[in-house]
């Protein structure tokens, strides 16, 4: 699978970062299963984030710190093997959602609760993916028809989107499965789906809590925003 | 562990509360900075020794560093302190979990810190997604190579970030640590949105421009 679509720098920063939201990093997390691109990336700032740690201003700890690490350290070193062995199992126990024509929910996905289909406009159906970590973010997949045509539309934040199933092409080019296309609020685009089937996608946004454009009408009736 | 009493440990147990935090100090004033191979070498006697020199080390450079980064993400200090007391235990539980083939100590300590204060904002109940490991499923270059690219990605990036300007380096820093969104570092800088977005934007060019060129 060759990408042709990447994640920006400024985004692989973030999520290095940890200060990209729920939703939108788990769309980075099933990007970066398929792309050792971006991966490469991450490895990149997260080494920035050890430099940058190295290099910031110490902070001074209360005293006694150290020693209450010590005794935490006395504390709880018999009961380390158990835990680890046991949080390990943590997210296997569902059977894994599936996707139409029985394609299973990407492995990054799969300690997630997909939501049924439902169907929101005219060969346009979503389903909300909830996620254990955060029960706030609004992550979802699309499903749209096959040639297909959304009106084009500019949003509030940024807009992730994945495609694990079929393409659509817009003004930037035309995305396969693998590929993400980030979109800033400053962008409006066209998607177009492309004939031969159905595309599904991955979407969330970043930042869009007070959504006027397409997509957010779109999922304005079922999701709170 | 019983069977490992360490030194240091028996040491500090046998030792009167009143003479404690002196020898606790003395632990932990073992000389200068570390270096990359340092540090890795001080986690490997933690990890295989249960070593508590070792681990005083690792503690005096690190935790006022995880505590000042926690505070500049935004966290207040007593919090920071208490979640950066979190991380350096996960040092010590987990030092055996340390692979020098995949990052740098000061990396995988910062992927730590990160991962708990993300748990921390999200009140996860499942506390240790902090610790799952991020997929990895590549086909494995001999691990020479390996520790070779990882000194070389570590290197490259402490000298890309070297040779940023003061300015791009304090934007990268600000944009890095702090989750603060760009119209708040706007405000906090006195400049336009706009103008924060492609400084942040060219500071990045620039240090991909950096990587790209030692590579």
């Amino acid at each position: 699978m060759t990408i042709h679509h990447h994640a920006t720098d400024e985004t692989l920063m973030r999520y290095a970062a940890g200060q990209l939201p729920a939703a939108p990093a788990r769309v980075i997390d099933v990007h970066l299963s398929g792309c050792p691109a971006c991966r490469a990336r991450v490895e990149q700032f997260e080494a920035l984030g050890g430099a940058l740690l190295e290099q910031i201003e110490p902070a001074a700890m209360s005293p006694g710190a150290f020693a209450a690490v010590l005794r935490a350290i006395d504390a709880t070193d018999e009961k380390i093997t158990k835990t680890v062995s046991s949080l390990s199992s943590v997210g296997c126990a569902r059977a894994p959602a599936m996707l139409p024509g029985g394609i299973g929910l990407p492995e990054a996905l799969r300690d997630c609760e997909m939501g049924p289909w439902r169907w929101i406009g005219i060969g346009v159906r979503a389903s909300v993916i909830t996620l254990p970590e955060d029960s706030e973010a609004r992550l979802m997949l699309l499903r749209v028809g096959a040639g297909r045509k959304l009106p084009e539309h500019g949003h509030f934040g940024t807009e992730f989107t994945q495609v694990l199933v079929g393409s659509f092409a817009d003004e930037f080019g035309r995305y396969m499965p693998g590929d993400l296309s980030e979109m800033g609020h400053e962008i409006e685009h066209q998607p177009i789906v492309d004939q031969e089937c159905e595309c599904i996608c991955l979407a969330a946004l970043d930042g869009g809590m007070r959504l006027t454009g397409f997509f957010g009408r779109l999922i304005q009736p079922f999701v709170k925003l | 562990m019983n069977a490992f009493l360490e030194p240091a440990r028996s040491e500090i147990a046998n030792t009167s509360p009143s003479r404690r935090g002196a020898l606790v100090t003395r632990l932990m004033q073992d000389g200068a900075t570390p270096d990359g191979g340092e540090l890795s070498d001080l986690i490997r006697r933690v990890a295989d020794d249960q070593d508590r020199h070792a681990y005083a080390r690792l503690y005096s450079y690190f935790a006022p560093r995880v505590t000042s980064f926690l505070r500049k993400s935004g966290l207040p200090a007593n919090a920071a302190e208490e979640i950066a007391q979190e991380v350096m235990l996960v040092v010590w539980r987990k030092a055996s979990y340390f692979d020098p083939e995949k990052a740098g100590v000061a990396t995988w300590i910062f992927t730590i810190a990160r991962n708990l204060r993300i748990d921390h904002s999200r009140r996860s109940r499942v506390a240790t997604a902090a610790e799952a490991t991020p997929v990895d499923n590549e086909e494995v270059a001999p691990s020479g190579e390996v520790l070779l690219l990882v000194a070389e990605r570590e290197a490259s990036v402490r000298a890309a970030l070297g040779s940023l300007s003061e300015e791009q380096a304090a934007i990268v820093r600000l944009s890095f640590f702090s989750d603060k969104a760009h119209s708040e570092i706007a405000q906090e800088l006195s400049l336009p949105l706009g103008t924060v977005k492609s400084r942040v934007r060219l500071a990045l060019g620039r240090l991909r421009t950096l990587l790209e060129g030692q590579s």
